[in-house]
């Protein structure tokens, strides 16, 4: 019987499996190396020990940084409410069960997609073209991917649940939205409750990015601080960052433990509404802009088809396809890679501090700084985004790792393991499994980002994307958001399959 | 079971408590002014002290010579700032060359008003590393040097950084494909491009000769390491651009109005002086859209104007 049963991996090798590629990536960036961008790089992190601490400085980057939470609160809300929904509907288990067919679901759930394939910054640079800089367009540009995300998220769990109970109460003629309740909401609770606190998280750093590209809030003083290389000042906002995202992050675990997410989530439109008005920040009801009447057909599809044809897909698809396997590699494998190089406390501290410094530089910065020290290659665009998504998934491997029960590391290191095997199969391997459908989760993100590691020497279709945006090339435009949406279903699919195997 | 359920009680009653309050509230204060508000932009190539400076600096003095409320409104993209022009939520922006005509294009009626008195003899240089073993070029048709090279850009919208160099090379002979790595880098700002070239992670960089200079001037740039080796022809940049509707919105000859007083900032007032030092000229001068025709057909010829 055994020898029939496939050989599986040990989730604790998939998860470290990935940080083979900082080998390539290492030896790449190692040929490229060069001293000449030290005395630059030395003053950004000099920097950051002396912010500017000007006072009109500081007070500018205070109400802007309230416009980037506002948007990201907001946003959060919107989209955790929208999410719940959707969630809801587009389950099997609840469709099924309440109206006895399947399809339903699926269908939302496949028309779903697409939003959330759009990286929040296109939808954002797109709803602009739209309705102009009002506060609204960062607000729907978050909440339209994070909703869909949330829904496939919330379904996943519902359907992914055992049903023993659900259909011994249904035998047992418990009212079907009875049974649901009972059945099925508490054990997706925690994870989903687990998932919401996270996005909140997300939120910020995605207003700050929207910022980043043009779209008001404290993102766009960094940028024009980062454009002008004054380090001093973008480290005042960086740190003003670092702080608002400590407060949410706290805020955020006090409530769920009391189980006020639900109630803050409902509040909160309220408020920032109000708080909208003291900043001064148009938040009033979007307008429709008249653009330009659309061409006519004909014209339409010679559009389309020479955007098509002149654009160079294969190599665009590989390059991106390439960025996001060694990013995410990087993203994945490097957290649990060092982990287990200082499996103890004191480095444990420090790592958690590197990753939180990580996350909060943007993409787009660290890229940069890559760049004063390393010949313009892909290996850098990969590993800007790689870095800055390790932050993230670091972060959420100490948080599984610190719900790990100690016992099994215990005995085993009692029985006489090495310290570093006891760690590796008593804490680790336990912690794998959540770090891994959640790595699934940050490579479709990944690829979605590709959009804004543009900087480096024409890397792939996010570059494309943001030169066919800047020339207003609006067929190329289309293509190009579909191709982006379909590679990401396909990973999707995918990430699903392998997820099933396992 | 009761003392669970309290705190949510609690929470619940304050929410809504806070929920209503703040709903009143904001009925009353509501903007009881309809006044509308002149809001002027900028395409982002400085940095955000200066550029705040400067455009509060800009809006008091356009608020007192045009008696109506004038915001200075960030945007930190190009593209961003073309957009939120051709939608309204920028009424008067200063633009870049291309911007400025792609932003024309796509909002018809807008006019050029002034340009700086140095825009209408623009230039860009070409900097190189001193490791790359360029030479100073002295006649355009050694621009092919540079085929092979890495080479970097500002920000992909720039006439400066990108669109006129592209130009000047492909006209010598230089297509993109010619350069290391298939193709240019994009720094996103004239600045960074100072650094990129100055570390030696790309040997060769093209930018706004303003910025370089200034740069030079504050001594943040290291000459042993980074020099000029070209500058480009002259063209016509940067300038301000009005939407269609002003008089419409502010009355009957605003727009005259708004160019007579650019026009009219001379370095004799306080004020007039801090923003034409900020702006780095000594006056604004009349520009009308024709000037910028030969930018639009560059523009169209590398794909940035469709």
């Amino acid at each position: 019987m055994a020898l029939q049963r496939r050989l599986k991996p040990a989730p604790v090798l998939v998860a470290l499996a990935p940080a083979l590629v900082v080998l390539p990536l290492g030896i790449v960036l190692l040929r490229d190396l060069h001293g000449g961008g030290v005395e630059q790089i030395g003053r950004f992190w000099l920097a950051a020990l002396q912010p500017s601490l000007d006072p009109t400085l500081l007070k500018h980057q205070l109400a802007e940084l309230q416009i980037t939470a506002l948007t990201a609160l907001l946003a959060w809300s919107l989209s955790s409410l929208a999410g719940l929904l959707l969630g809801v509907l587009s389950s099997t288990t609840i469709c099924s069960t309440l109206t006895g067919r399947r399809w339903p679901a699926v269908v939302l759930r496949r028309c779903l997609a697409p939003l959330r394939s759009i990286h929040e910054l296109i939808w954002g640079l797109l709803l602009l073209q739209l309705f102009g800089l009002n506060g609204w367009v960062a607000v729907l540009a978050i909440v339209l991917p994070y909703s869909a995300l949330l829904a496939r998220v919330l379904a996943d769990q519902l359907d992914q649940q055992e049903l023993p109970a659900l259909i011994a109460l249904r035998c047992a003629g418990v009212p079907a939205v009875i049974n649901l309740f009972t059945s099925l909401m508490p054990p997706v609770a925690a994870a989903l409750r687990d998932h919401i606190g996270h996005r909140l998280d997300c939120a910020l750093r995605s207003a700050l990015l929207l910022g980043i590209f043009g779209l008001g809030g404290l993102g766009t003083e960094l940028m024009l601080s980062l454009q002008s290389l004054r380090f001093r000042e973008l480290w005042s906002g960086l740190w003003l960052m670092a702080l608002l995202l400590a407060l949410m992050n706290l805020v955020i675990r006090r409530l769920s433990a009391r189980h006020g997410l639900l109630l803050l989530t409902l509040a909160l439109p309220l408020v920032t509404l109000l708080w909208s008005h003291r900043l001064n920040h148009d938040l009033s009801l979007p307008r429709w802009i008249q653009g330009a009447p659309w061409p006519p057909w004909a014209q339409l599809r010679d559009g389309l088809t020479q955007a098509w044809v002149e654009t160079p897909w294969l190599e665009l698809v590989g390059r991106t396809l390439l960025i996001t396997v060694l990013a995410s590699g990087v993203a994945i494998g490097l957290p649990p890679l060092l982990r287990l190089i200082a499996p103890d406390d004191g480095p444990g501290r420090m790592l958690k501090a590197g990753w939180l410094l990580m996350r909060l530089l943007p993409p787009p910065l660290t890229a940069l700084l890559l760049m004063l020290a390393s010949k313009p290659t892909l290996a850098v665009a990969a590993l800007a985004l790689g870095l800055h998504h390790s932050g993230v998934m670091g972060l959420v491997l100490e948080d599984g790792l610190e719900r790990v029960d100690g016992r099994h590391q215990q005995a085993m290191v009692a029985l006489g393991a090495p310290r570093r095997s006891a760690w590796l199969f008593g804490v680790l391997t336990p912690a794998s499994r959540r770090y891994l459908a959640y790595a699934a989760y940050r490579s479709d993100v990944i690829l979605r980002d590709t959009a804004v590691v543009g900087l480096v020497g024409g890397a792939g279709l996010g570059w494309q994307l943001m030169e066919a945006l800047s020339s207003f090339h609006w067929p190329q435009v289309g293509w190009l958001i579909l191709v982006y949406a379909v590679l990401t279903l396909l990973g999707e699919l995918a990430s699903e399959q392998l997820q099933e195997r396992a | 079971m009761p003392g669970r359920q309290r705190p949510v009680v609690m929470a619940t009653g304050l929410t809504t408590g806070l929920a209503f309050a703040m709903s009143l509230a904001g009925c009353s204060g509501a903007p009881s002014t309809n006044d509308p508000v002149l809001k002027i932009g900028a395409i982002p190539d400085q940095n955000p002290e200066k550029l705040n400076r400067l455009y509060g600096s800009l809006s008091d003095e356009l608020s007192e010579s045009l008696d109506v409320d004038v915001r200075y409104v960030p945007v930190s993209n190009y593209a961003a700032a073309v957009s939120a022009f051709r939608s309204g939520s920028l009424d008067l922006v200063w633009f870049g060359g291309l911007t400025g005509v792609q932003a024309r294009l796509q909002t018809p009626g807008a006019r050029v008003l002034a340009q700086r008195d140095i825009d209408a003899k623009f230039t860009s240089v070409f900097i190189a590393n001193g490791a790359s073993g360029l030479r100073p070029i002295t006649s355009a048709d050694q621009l092919v040097q540079l085929k092979g090279r890495r080479l970097a850009f500002g920000s992909e919208s720039s006439t400066s950084g990108r669109l006129m160099p592209q130009y000047f090379l492909g006209e010598n002979g230089v297509t993109m494909g010619d350069l290391a790595g298939g193709g240019p880098g994009f720094s996103g700002s004239h600045d960074a491009t100072i650094a990129v070239v100055q570390s030696g992670t790309y040997e060769v960089g093209a930018l706004n000769e303003q910025v370089w200079r200034s740069n030079v001037d504050e001594g943040r740039v290291d000459p042993s390491k980074v020099a000029v080796i070209w500058r480009t022809p002259p063209y016509v940049d940067y300038h301000w651009v009005a939407r269609p509707d002003l008089d419409e919105r502010f009355g009957e000859g605003f727009t005259d109005r708004v160019q007579k007083a650019l026009l009219s900032l001379t370095p004799s007032t306080e004020r007039g002086a801090l923003v034409l030092d900020l702006f780095g000229a000594e006056s604004f001068i009349p520009a009308q859209n024709e000037d910028y025709n030969k930018i639009e057909a560059v523009g169209r010829q590398l794909g940035k104007v469709r």
